[in-house]
């Protein structure tokens, strides 16, 4: 089993440092090569999370632990690489490797003769590898690794269509919201490391567990519950939860293929994958699970309303993805683990399904009778019936502005930054004395 | 408008740009033999009764690379007539204050070297009434007065010329730690003695680049200074240092964001990264070793970020940052390695700074929880700025010439970089390479 678990994590490894080192030596690789170069990668890589996945099945879904020698080891400063093969994290690896091995194959045909084929399977690739270190890692540190993978690919193909200045800026809103949440799973893992003297989770249960915790030297009730609350914020902007939901959509500048891998299969799911691997964990703090599920609740609300003020397909696509995740937080939140990763594999495939058929969905409207033929007529609704008039407007006109969710972001901005934005005013000035001083000094007389 | 016939070929046609690039090249082999056949025990010592120089493995490490970054940084800007025999006064001064072993010797080479963009400053303000300059002036001078008085005190106690590991703990009093701390902060370009940097990153000259060369002086006068007893000084000063230090990395990285000049931008992005050396040497000694390695990464990859910056700055007319540039479409080579440079710095997986943003964080940590927490928000702010500067320079729509094939570096013109680039990823990969010999 080990053998397979090494095959999945050096294969994308080696296929990326192949696609890397050709650029570099400028040999180009033709279209042809690199689309059946992926194609067998990714059969490849389903075989072995198949064969992972019914292993681990056969095996009385035990988890396995593998421990590889320390990445860095500084004195007693170790990074281990350690990792876990469990149901939650094999069956994660078997649909990234389906999802992508379905994607691979259609952007062979959607992105044929495209400039970017190259970048577009080599950040797909880097993917992969992201994705399968996340499912197998045992630490927040090497969790840390993959999910940081995953955010820059997911950047860089949002701006896939760089020579337009909107995907461009959209992009810069993704690094912005996953920067700024990426701070909360380096520091969960920090303080993990300050307070526990671990990062593994696997031993970070069996330590919530040992009533003389404190007695131990470990932290207070209040560090730990923060440690909690760091992985809850590291967990909010890669599933576009609340108020970091506004980017989401605008990241559907990027190739349809990437949208459907990212924003409606896997990236948008890494959220409540770290959030099903920490359930041990916020299990021994209630407070936790009670942010866990308003958040959850608050943003399916949301998505939910201004998705319905949308036009494009796309974009109520996005809006539809963040609202079901919101619910599948919430699941987490009331304890439905099993059904929440149910409903996690379900809503991914269904997402990459609708968001692969959003390109062509204008011919389906217009050439396929079928469509047309189910298009039912719309019945009122509860909300309609009891919800009076005027506050249904209202309702309305804020959901049409995203409920000013920008705006009132970019105020949390300017308040914050505001005192160094007033001392480089005050910086300008002082430097203009300065060089006034020396101006009269050194002034040929 | 540029055209094919501009790009700088590799050819030097003054005698002595080809005189500096061979000196820096034969001296960074020299340092790097030097630094690999060192056991990391020993180190020779050269004195007489005042100057003392030590060429051991520190020194040696700091002294390679200090050439090897200056052989990239300056390379863009080896046909620039700014790069005259002054230039080799600036070599000599800068290795005088990476060996220098005593504060006498660490004074007349530190005062030699700033010294030099000091007169073009007041050259430049006496031809020019529009010419900056001024803060860097004052705030070295005020320095200037520091050092004289720190070095005034050693004298009366007798370690002037004494080897800065020979000075006992006791020396360390409130004057002498606020001396110290003004010099290497200013020298560093931190917080709150900050403010010359703005003076000399305004054009691309090579005194100007030099200056954030210069500020690695802060980081050697504390290795050798204040770092041998740094725990028996009291702990607020340490505090203090190690907060202005995450401030300092916070407070560029917020003045980059709302910068719209060019080399300003990278510029502030740099000195926030570099402000983090201090940060990790002040932890403990796990971000110690992260630290050294940091100081490797800034001065390569940071080196070859600024390196290639000025390339397209000088090939371009391109000076704020309030549009989008779209150079990607004229250099696609140089802005896939701008890109992988820039995030091989911010701490992305398998590139160098990862292992040193975990050495560091984790030190931090250790010491201090909540200043830790500074970091990392130093850390996100600095990956914002880099992608910032990277996505308004190279992408969007762009009104440059479509000769892609002509304006790009050449295959030759990339060598370096990509070795530079190859070794940040292999330290990254195998970090336990470089670790293992970076003890001393």
């Amino acid at each position: 089993m080990e053998f397979l678990f090494l095959c999945l994590m050096l294969i994308p490894f080696v296929w990326i440092c192949f696609l890397g080192l050709s650029f570099f030596i400028r040999f180009n690789l033709s279209e042809f090569f690199l689309s059946e170069g992926s194609k067998w990668i990714s059969v490849i890589m389903s075989a072995l999370s198949l064969s992972l996945s019914v292993l681990v099945i056969m095996n009385r879904s035990q988890p396995l632990h593998f421990d590889y020698p320390s990445w860095i080891q500084v004195g007693d400063y170790e990074f281990k690489s350690r990792f876990i093969v469990d149901l939650l994290g094999s069956t994660y690896a078997l649909l990234t490797s389906l999802l992508i091995g379905i994607i691979f194959r259609f952007s062979r045909n959607y992105l044929h003769k495209e400039e970017g084929y190259f970048r577009f399977i080599f950040l797909l690739s880097t993917l992969m590898l992201g994705l399968m270190i996340v499912s197998f890692a045992r630490s927040l540190d090497l969790i840390f690794v993959g999910w940081e993978l995953v955010g820059t690919t997911s950047v860089l193909l949002i701006g896939y269509f760089y020579r337009q200045v909107q995907p461009v800026r959209h992009s810069i809103k993704a690094v912005i919201s996953y920067r700024f949440c990426d701070m909360g799973i380096l520091a969960a893992g920090a303080w993990a490391h300050h307070y526990m003297h671990t990062t593994d989770f696997t031993v970070l249960h069996e330590l919530l567990s040992d009533p003389h915790l404190h007695e131990s030297g470990h932290g207070g009730s209040i560090a730990l519950t923060f440690i909690g609350v760091f992985v809850i914020w590291g967990a909010l902007a890669k599933s576009g939860q609340l108020p970091f939901s506004s980017w989401l959509p605008a990241a559907m500048e990027g190739p349809t293929p990437s949208s459907a891998i990212f924003y409606g299969a896997l990236s948008v799911h890494l959220g409540p994958f770290l959030l099903l691997r920490f359930y041990d964990y916020f299990h021994h703090f209630p407070i936790l699970l009670w942010i866990i599920g308003i958040i959850g609740a608050t943003t399916a609300i949301y998505a939910s309303a201004v998705g319905r003020t949308r036009s494009d397909a796309k974009t109520m696509l996005a809006y539809a993805t963040i609202s079901q995740v919101g619910v599948i937080w919430v699941e987490i939140a009331l304890g439905f683990t099993q059904f929440a990763l149910f409903h996690l594999l379900a809503h991914a495939s269904m997402r990459t399904w609708q968001f692969l058929r959003s390109a062509s969905l204008i011919q389906d409207f217009v050439e396929n009778p079928v469509v047309l033929q189910h298009q039912k007529v719309q019945r009122s609704t509860s909300f309609e019936k009891y919800v009076p008039k005027a506050l249904r407007k209202r309702i309305f006109i804020h959901a049409l502005h995203g409920f000013h969710l920008d705006y009132i972001n970019l105020k949390i901005i300017n308040f914050l930054s505001w005192p160094l934005r007033s001392y480089f005013e005050f910086e300008k000035k002082w430097l203009g004395l300065n060089n006034t001083i020396v101006k009269f000094i050194f002034k040929k007389r | 408008m540029t055209t094919s016939r501009d790009i700088p070929n590799f050819k030097v046609s003054h005698a002595w740009q080809n005189t500096i690039f061979s000196l820096l090249a034969m001296l960074g082999l020299f340092f790097l033999t030097s630094f690999f056949m060192n056991n990391g025990v020993s180190s020779s010592i050269v004195s007489n009764s005042f100057f003392e120089f030590s060429f051991d493995k520190f020194s040696l490490f700091l002294a390679s690379i200090f050439c090897v970054s200056l052989f990239i940084g300056l390379y863009p800007v080896r046909e620039d007539n700014d790069v005259t025999k002054a230039f080799l006064f600036y070599i000599l001064g800068g290795l005088g204050i990476i060996l220098s072993n005593n504060l006498l010797t660490f004074f007349v080479f530190w005062s030699f070297q700033r010294s030099l963009p000091a007169f073009r400053f007041i050259r430049g303000i006496r031809n020019d009434s529009t010419s900056g300059g001024g803060t860097y002036l004052i705030q070295h001078f005020i320095t200037f007065i520091c050092l004289i008085a720190l070095v005034a005190l050693a004298s009366f106690n007798g370690f002037a010329s004494v080897s800065f590991s020979q000075i006992p703990a006791d020396f360390f009093t409130w004057p002498v730690l606020i001396l110290a701390f003004i010099i290497i902060y200013e020298s560093h370009g931190i917080f709150p003695f900050h403010s010359w940097i703005h003076d000399m990153v305004g054009n691309l000259n090579w005194y100007k680049i030099s200056s954030i060369f210069l500020a690695r002086a802060g980081v050697l006068l504390f290795v050798k200074f204040l770092l041998p007893t740094i725990d028996q000084h009291p702990d607020f000063f340490k505090i203090t240092l190690l907060s202005l230090s995450i401030f300092s990395s916070v407070y560029w990285s917020i003045r980059g964001i709302f910068e719209t000049n060019v080399a300003k931008t990278t510029t502030y992005f740099y000195v926030a990264q570099s402000s983090l050396i201090l940060t990790g040497l002040l932890s403990d000694m796990t971000a110690t070793r992260g630290a050294y390695l940091q100081i490797m990464v800034i001065s390569l990859s940071g080196t070859s970020l600024w390196s290639l910056m000025s390339y397209v700055q000088r090939h371009t007319s391109i000076k704020r940052l309030n549009q989008f540039y779209g150079l990607a479409q004229s250099y696609p080579k140089l802005a896939t390695l701008f890109c992988l440079f820039g995030f091989s710095m911010i701490g992305t997986p398998l590139g160098a700074a990862f292992v040193v943003e975990d050495l560091v964080i984790n030190g931090l940590l250790d010491q201090h929880p909540f200043l830790g927490l500074g970091h990392i928000l130093a850390t996100c702010l600095n990956g914002i700025l880099f992608f910032l500067v990277f996505s308004k320079l190279f992408l969007g729509h762009t009104s440059y010439p479509q000769k892609i094939k002509d304006l790009d570096m050449s295959l030759s013109q990339m060598i370096p970089y990509v070795l530079v680039l190859f070794l940040m990823f292999v330290i990254g990969i195998m970090p336990s390479l470089f670790l293992e010999n970076i003890k001393w």
